[in-house]
């Protein structure tokens, strides 16, 4: 699917201006995460926001689309409520396994903007790596690259789309209890 | 004579539990050749493989396993393992394949297992026998109304003797649907560092878990987060009291079964049951007349999570299959498989894979929970006084409440009798001298297949 949309012509042209602040507004984002204030994070979104992790099927590459038995599946595929239900969860105070803290780093990186058809829509690339620690020593991470629509509003920039391609099939974690 | 001692190990009649059967390596591989060498294993469900040469990867045990439907349109399953080197002739997790290559050296076999094309077949080798290395084929497979299990012991007794009971419990799943069901997409995959035996037993049979372990998750999802309800399955928000009139747990020769009756208990935990409700409650008549009262009205829309020993659990309301594959005494990884009745519509079908993904996914909201006590009880028994501990499942022993389906049944979906039902048939497999006594009969006397397997050697 993603693939499909790759061009390797860049790009039409955006702003230095406006590039620099999609990159600084991916940084705050992270961060916001990190620091696991979500009811803030889910200010970032809009209202329409669809939020997925497609399942990375380990299929032979000439078979990708033959099997009609193997569909696109989705780890999470969210819109704002299921998003504001995953945070509110966070939230309880009641998930015993991020107390003592889970600390959070995300890396985001390899950023690049492209102009939509839309007006004030723009398509934006990024690769990541998110480490979570907790307990002793029970540390992962996770690997990938995302595709957002980041819509500019009155507002500021807001988050109208996301899908999170992850590099492992099957997940090395003990759940993915987070947001990428 | 037994390489454990497993009436110490497993102390049915105190319900302790030697933590050492958590870590310790040697019983670990005895596990492998007593249990997953001998009981029938899920292999996957016939709507995954419609047409030939569709196949899915999985594992029986450790052993890697592909399961294909020939061009004969016949499905067999195969050690996924060349017989030239070993090296694996398949790596994509399924597909629609006309033949599995090595990547080694490019030996081939076709769907139906025989060895096809050697590369420079001619020049290398004088008279290879090609018939003698075909895929490794797992000596039986059979469907039961569209499960597909595998066995390694060829003198296994058939599929549906093994599962006995609990087949009237599959029923209500795969009967209930006119067009039976289906499993559509691919498995969600984790890997956990735990022991395969506790997601086992936690899904089969811990109720008591549900509303401390994840009362997160309660509090933000399902009938007590909506409003539609102060309770979830018996139990009262904020774990305050639990109804023990309103579920059962069931223990019957080799599996388990637990059930919140009431027909339509297993949407407690959806934000919007109503279309799935109306489909059920449109269905119930014919489910009624094809299997009878009790199975129709108090079963049928159940939460019921049915454990067929060792490592399948088919759970009606939450609506998946799950897998637990064993990989070391420290590791597993949980497959699990959405699961729908095929003539329902499109949009209710849809409300199920949403349930399964926001649930029991590898996000799920409760899924997330689990895998960190049991990595714990796992890897605290490294410590050597710790694995002289003993785990305890005497919850709700010796109570027992009046059931005209099959099985003993013990009130209550706060209950350990299921758990307890486990690790005694855990016990009585290790045991087991012939894979007639893992489901507590005597094995015929000369089986036949002993014959022929003299013959041919002599």
């Amino acid at each position: 699917m993603a693939n499909a949309e790759l061009k390797l012509a860049p790009i039409a042209p955006v702003s230095f201006e406006q590039e620099y602040g999609i990159d600084k507004f991916l940084s705050m984002e992270a961060r916001l995460l990190d620091e696991e204030r979500y009811p803030e994070w889910l200010e970032l979104l809009t209202e329409d926001i669809r939020y997925q992790i497609p399942v990375a099927l380990n299929t032979y590459r000439r078979a990708r689309q033959v099997s009609a038995t193997l569909k696109p599946m989705f780890i999470i595929d969210d819109g704002f409520p299921g998003l504001k239900q995953r945070a509110a969860r966070e939230a309880t105070g009641l998930v015993w396994l991020n107390d003592p803290a889970t600390q959070h780093l995300r890396i985001i990186t390899n950023i690049e903007v492209e102009t939509t058809d839309t007006p004030h829509e723009f398509l934006v690339r990024s690769k990541f790596m998110i480490f979570r620690g907790r307990r002793d020593k029970d540390i992962a991470s996770h690997a990938g690259w995302r595709e957002d629509i980041l819509r500019q509003t009155p507002q500021g920039l807001r988050i109208a789309r996301r899908v999170v391609h992850l590099i492992e099939r099957v997940v090395m974690d003990k759940n993915l209890n987070m947001f990428f | 004579m037994k390489k454990f001692n497993y009436q110490e190990l497993v102390d049915s009649e105190q319900a302790l539990q030697k933590r050492s059967i958590f870590w310790d390596p040697a019983i670990y591989e005895e596990e492998l050749k007593q249990i997953f060498n001998r009981c029938w294993l899920f292999l996957g469900h016939e709507s995954q493989l419609p047409q030939p040469g569709d196949f899915i990867r999985t594992y029986m045990g450790e052993d890697d396993v592909i399961v294909v439907r020939g061009k004969d349109k016949v499905i067999r399953a195969f050690l996924n393992a060349c017989t030239h080197r070993g090296n694996k002739v398949c790596q994509a997790e399924g597909g629609n394949a006309r033949s599995f290559t090595c990547s080694y050296h490019g030996w081939s076999f076709n769907t139906e297992g025989e060895l096809a094309r050697v590369p420079l077949e001619k020049e290398v080798y004088d008279n290879l026998h090609r018939e003698r290395f075909g895929l490794v084929p797992v000596a039986r497979l059979e469907s039961y109304k569209g499960l597909l299990f595998g066995c390694f012991s060829e003198s296994a007794p058939s599929l549906i003797d093994y599962l006995g009971d609990v087949a009237w419990y599959i029923d209500i799943v795969t009967d209930s649907a006119q067009g039976g069901i289906e499993v559509v997409g691919a498995p969600y995959k984790t890997e956990i560092p735990g022991n395969w035996k506790l997601p086992v037993e936690n899904a089969i049979g811990d109720g008591y878990h549900v509303a401390w372990a994840h009362a997160g998750a309660m509090s933000v999802v399902g009938a007590i987060a909506s409003g539609r309800s102060d309770e979830v399955l018996g139990i009262n928000a904020n774990n305050t009291g639990v109804d023990q009139n309103s579920a059962i747990e069931v223990v019957m020769n080799t599996h388990t079964a637990l059930t919140t009756l009431g027909g339509q208990s297993g949407y407690a935990l959806y934000d919007h049951p109503e279309p799935v409700l109306a489909h059920i409650e449109k269905n119930r008549p014919n489910v009624i007349e094809k299997l009878g009262e009790l199975r129709g009205r108090q079963l049928y829309g159940a939460e019921t999570h049915i454990g067929v020993f060792p490592n399948v659990q088919i759970i009606q309301g939450l609506n998946f299959i799950r897998i637990i594959h064993p990989k070391g005494p420290g590791k597993f990884e949980v497959w699990t498989y959405a699961i729908c009745e095929r003539d329902m519509p499109d949009a209710t079908k849809e409300i199920i894979h949403d349930h399964v993904r926001q649930t029991f996914g590898p996000a799920g909201l409760l899924e997330g929970d689990d895998g960190d006590f049991v990595e714990a009880i796992t890897h605290s028994a490294a410590g050597y006084a710790t694995r002289q501990m003993q785990g305890f499942l005497g919850m709700g022993m010796g109570r027992k409440t009046p059931w005209d389906g099959p099985g003993e049944a013990s009130p209550g979906l706060v209950n350990e009798a299921c758990q307890r039902g486990f690790y005694d048939q855990w016990q009585r497999t290790m045991e087991a001298d012939n894979t007639y006594e893992i489901i507590g009969q005597t094995a015929p006397i000369a089986p036949v297949t002993a014959v022929l397997k003299e013959r041919r050697h002599g």
